[in-house]
């Protein structure tokens, strides 16, 4: 395994002996909390195993989605995830979602036994091209923000209060529209209450005289655009 | 030869007359530069001509004006089979509009006295032309169906022909008789448009929608004395009108959206055959999930003893999970002195399920936070999150035919007693008298 | 004191809160004028909590097309209306978000009302029925949290109702057994299970919809029949119409507050502020997630009984829902001066503890 290789030749062979006794006894035991110690710490979030596996509290034990609940044809694929040693192996495992599914499928498992050392750098790993959930933040960032890559709903906020409202722009400018529309006929129909409430006789006189003056215009205005017509193209 | 003046000679003619005549004529005579009012001589009848002419005219236009400058938004829309059916109605349902509202105004005009008296010729020119090209159009619309469709592979191509000075009369040469005359007609009050009333659609009153009312009144006394009266009136009345539509178009808006969102809502999720396998799939999960709890519940009200596994199965490195009296997680080991010790697997610190194995340290560990526990006493290593060690359960070992040999409280109080050859063929049990004790 | 004199007083009290004299289109609606001062904006308050409360009524209503009250099936269907109903999502969030702003303006609407004196007579069955109506909103409150059924549900409906169960640790004798048994009585069961959720199931949808239908119904007559309260100590004598000034005006301020509710619930997912183990499906097998906290609107209690002795929360609880009723008769000599001080320091404390409540803990604890 060249992999393994450059490792033994970066880092001192203890720490070599301990990843490979940790790998295995993490293939027979409880998943790999190093990665959920690592967002907890980094994301302020709590995060429990149901960010990478099927149920919240990890393979062990006997509840659907745990080691002890698999029926034989179940038992084979978690042996063939468990094989994929290598990346791009389509991985089924019945312990894991679909975001631990893609992990062993993007990193391989070989990868990934190196990465627990540095869980920091899992998600430089991943890429962002996926978005499994599609709310439009890479679960490599939704890694790192403590946030499940597999609900829409679970997301840094303010990144996801901008996608949605990207995604929403038709349906919040209808409303925008509507809510304007409805706030200028509140306020005309406020006016129209107060001019038809006002005294009628209060400004009378004064109007009288600006209107006899826009009367005057308005009427000679008429006057002379009908002689105009009248004179013909 | 007629072909060509008509579809390449008079639309030039008139789009260069329509440029030219109107410059003419808002520079020689600007105050003609719009439609002589006749509202001032009578109004009533009036109403019902030009609102409704003037609603359809421009639903219709808008209609012309959009497949001809926007044809790819057109033909993306015309997609889509309800909005091209609803794109044809609103057509036909605004030319029956424009229909009615220029047969009032032309029955107005010929038979109104006051206002026969300030028609020229040209209005009724202009008035009839109209009604002609909408019942052209109307014709069109019935006779040769989807014309929102069709228009834009073979006019939209011609019209940008002749803007491009390019024009390309194949495209129109094969139309039906009747669109090619809606044509020329239109080419034809395209050239009349300087010439008469129609240039006032280059000087549409915006203005009025937000300039101050303004009241034509005839002169004399009586009257000059209603107008503060009247213009109150007409000021509310403006206002009314403002605060209905507003209050009509944000609630017709709202409730496009409300019944958008709640027919849908209603109506319930179109789910493909593999969602809905995956959403029953879930359920029945659950459901089983519920019976096997409901099960075990019954099991532990019923049972003074509850079958935990065979001696000889459990093993000291690697527990065995059952669930206890209190519908906790448990582990069952067997300890080097052949004995089982039960050991609650409920993490005392948030309650996640203690791992089954056994680490050279003869601890336990919890993964959820990496609190470490002792085997046999139960009590959390140093530096642990939980406090709390985890607690031992009492037991009870029977043989095949269900005698009891041995028990064991939650504190390691034994009675009973045992030989070690009898041991391999029990059954551990829990006991209920020990939770009831605990 | 006679008895007629007795029957007599007791009639004019009534009398006097009750004004059927003014029971007309007329006196409700026409003559009612709204004060114009510069604590005019609290007089909106109230309007919009129950404008909050019919977007509660109408979503609420459709996500019981959904909704399944049972253990098994509750966060399925939950999920279900969430993710594949169209909309659904939607609806639910608003339901999310807007029962939030219900309870802050239900709470503001009381404080500046305190502070304005509105309790004062002939105003006190007015500010008794409002009590009412913020417990049974924050009734509204517990017991719809329980309806999804996921960790933080569960775990918060355990506490809250564990802290009923400390109470009778400060009892004396045979007493000692009734908050237990209290307790029981809420849950159904001697563990939060499917007769919890059925019974606060039946509580949010039924129960609490009629009574608050009810009180509010009288709230809402008193307020017409009184008019509203001068609210300032030296009245400005300005005042606008009620009808149908303030009303447009109300109708606007809901406008614009609906636009703002709908975006936000349309946008920004409620639940993208915590964290996702506590949204999982409750498993009475399995753990806890870390975090379980109540919402938002109970930290002015939570904190509290997480530093200060259970007996001292408690009896400070007490202390406050009781000065509450009897507000109208405690206060019915202060200024309101005075009384602006006291409701801006009741304002402070609920906002310095929900919003720093999680930074205090940690000074304290030292975690």
């Amino acid at each position: 395994m060249p992999g393994m290789g450059s490792v033994t030749h970066g880092k001192p062979a203890a720490a070599w002996l301990m990843v490979m006794s940790l790998a295995l006894v993490g293939q027979t035991a409880f998943g790999y909390p190093e990665f959920q110690q690592y967002v907890q710490k980094s994301s302020g979030r709590t995060v429990n195993c149901a960010l990478c596996h099927e149920h919240p509290d990890g393979p062990e034990g006997l509840k659907p989605g745990q080691i002890g609940s698999l029926t034989a044809e179940e038992m084979d694929r978690l042996n063939r995830a468990r094989a994929a040693f290598q990346p791009g192996q389509t991985v089924d495992s019945p312990i894991l979602n679909d975001f631990g599914d893609a992990i062993i499928r993007t990193l391989g498992k070989q990868q990934l036994l190196l990465l627990r050392q540095s869980p920091e750098k899992l998600p430089a790993a991943l890429g962002t091209e996926s978005d499994l959930d599609q709310d439009s933040i890479p679960d490599a960032d939704e890694y790192v923000a403590g946030t499940h890559p597999l609900d829409p709903n679970s997301g840094q906020p303010w990144r996801l209060f901008l996608n949605n409202l990207k995604r929403f722009a038709f349906h919040v400018a209808m409303l925008v529209a509507a809510t304007l529309f409805g706030l200028y006929g509140l306020n005309n129909f406020l006016r129209w209450f107060e001019a038809s409430a006002a005294e009628t006789t209060e400004h009378g006189l004064e109007d009288a005289e600006a209107f006899r003056r826009v009367e005057t215009v308005t009427h000679e205005a008429s006057r002379r655009s009908r002689s105009a017509a009248e004179a013909g193209p | 030869m007629l072909n060509v003046f008509l579809f390449a000679g008079l639309p030039y003619i008139a789009l260069v007359t329509l440029v030219g005549g109107t410059i003419y004529r808002y520079r020689s005579n600007r105050f003609s530069y719009s439609a002589l009012s006749s509202q001032f001589l009578e109004k009533k009848t009036l109403l019902w001509g030009s609102v409704p002419w003037h609603l359809g005219v421009f639903i219709l236009l808008i209609g012309h004006l959009i497949p001809i400058f926007l044809p790819g938004l057109w033909r993306s829309l015309m997609v889509n089979q309800a909005f091209l059916l609803l794109v044809e109605s609103a057509g036909i349902a605004a030319a029956i509009l424009c229909l009615f509202g220029l047969s009032v105004a032309l029955v107005r005009r010929l038979t109104v006295a006051k206002v026969q008296a300030v028609t020229s010729p040209m209005d009724l020119v202009v008035l009839g032309l109209l009604l002609f090209q909408v019942l052209l159009g109307l014709g069109v619309a019935m006779a040769h169906r989807w014309g929102a469709v069709w228009s834009t592979q073979t006019t939209t191509p011609y019209l940008w022909s002749l803007l491009l000075l390019q024009p390309n009369l194949d495209l129109v040469a094969n139309l039906p008789p009747m669109v090619r005359l809606h044509l020329v007609s239109a080419f034809v009050l395209v050239l009349l448009v300087p010439f008469s009333r129609l240039v006032h659609m280059f000087s549409v009153p915006l203005a009025y929608l937000w300039r101050a009312p303004q009241i034509v009144i005839w002169n004399n006394p009586r009257r000059f004395r209603e107008v503060p009266v009247v213009r109150q009136f007409v000021e509310s009345r403006r206002y009314f009108l403002r605060g209905a539509f507003g209050l009509t178009a944000g609630g017709t808006l709202l409730t496009a959206g409300v019944m958008d969102k709640a027919v849908s809502f209603f109506r319930g999720p179109a789910m493909s055959p593999e969602e809905q396998a995956a959403l029953l799939r879930k359920r029945l999960q659950r459901l089983e999930m519920t019976a096997e709890e409901r099960e075990l519940e019954l099991e532990r009200l019923r049972n003074n003893y509850i079958f935990v596994a065979n001696l000889k199965e459990l093993q000291p490195q690697a527990g065995k999970y059952f669930i206890d009296y209190q519908m906790r997680p448990a582990l069952a080991f067997r300890t080097e002195d052949g004995l089982p010790l039960l050991i609650s697997a409920k993490c005392t610190h948030l309650g996640c399920t203690v791992a089954s194995a056994v680490d050279a340290n003869k601890q336990l560990l919890c993964p959820c936070h990496m609190s470490y526990f002792d085997l046999h006493s139960g009590a959390p290593s140093p530096g642990s999150p939980a406090l709390a060690p985890l607690p031992r359960l009492g037991w009870a070992l029977m043989d095949a035919q269900g005698k009891l040999l041995l028990k064991e409280g939650p504190h390691g109080r034994r009675e009973g007693e045992f030989n070690v050859a009898q041991l391999e063929e029990c059954g551990v049990f829990i006991c209920k008298e020990y939770e009831e004790n605990a | 004191m006679s008895a007629a004199e007795r029957v007599q007083k007791v009639g004019r009290f009534v009398a006097e809160r009750f004004p059927v004299e003014k029971f007309s289109f007329h006196s409700l609606f026409q003559k009612k004028e709204v004060p114009i001062h510069r604590m005019s904006w609290a007089y909106y308050m109230g309007g919009l909590a129950l404008f909050f409360f019919m977007i509660q009524l109408g979503t609420g209503l459709m996500l019981l097309f959904y909704y399944q009250p049972t253990v098994s099936d509750a966060h399925a269907s939950v999920e279900y209306i969430t993710t594949q109903v169209s909309g659904g999502g939607l609806i639910r969030n608003l339901h999310t978000w807007a029962s939030s702003a219900m309870i802050f303006c239900v709470l503001a609407h009381i404080i500046t009302t305190f502070a304005m004196k509105a309790f004062e007579k002939p105003r006190e069955v007015t500010w008794i029925t409002g009590v009412v109506l913020l417990l049974l909103t924050f009734g509204f409150g517990f017991t719809g949290y329980l309806l999804p059924w996921h960790q933080i549900a569960v775990n918060a409906t355990k506490v809250g109702l564990q802290s009923i169960e400390e109470a009778g640790r400060y009892l004396p004798g045979a007493l000692a057994e009734v908050p237990a048994q209290v307790r029981v009585l809420i849950q159904g069961e001697a563990a939060v299970g499917q007769a919890t959720l059925s019974r606060f199931f039946a509580l949010h949808v039924v129960v609490l919809p009629l009574l608050v239908f009810a009180t509010l119904g009288l709230h809402v007559l008193l307020v017409q029949l009184h008019g509203m309260s001068q609210g300032v100590d030296r009245p400005t004598k300005k005042s606008e119409r009620f009808f149908p000034l303030f009303v447009l005006k109300d109708f606007s301020l809901w406008g614009f507050v609906f636009l703002v509710v709908f975006v936000v619930a349309l946008c920004l997912p409620f639940e993208s502020f915590f964290s996702f183990p506590l949204f999982q499906p409750f498993d009475a097998l399995g753990s806890t997630p870390e975090g379980i906290k109540p919402e938002w609107y109970f930290f002015f209690v939570y904190y509290p009984l997480e530093l200060l002795p259970f007996w001292l929360v408690m009896l400070g609880q007490g202390v406050v829902v009781a000065g509450l009723f009897l507000t109208p008769w405690i206060f019915s000599g202060t200024s309101r001066k005075t009384l602006s001080i006291i409701a801006g320091a009741a304002a402070f404390y609920l906002v310095v503890i929900t919003v720093f409540g999680q930074d205090i803990y940690q000074f304290f604890k030292g975690e």
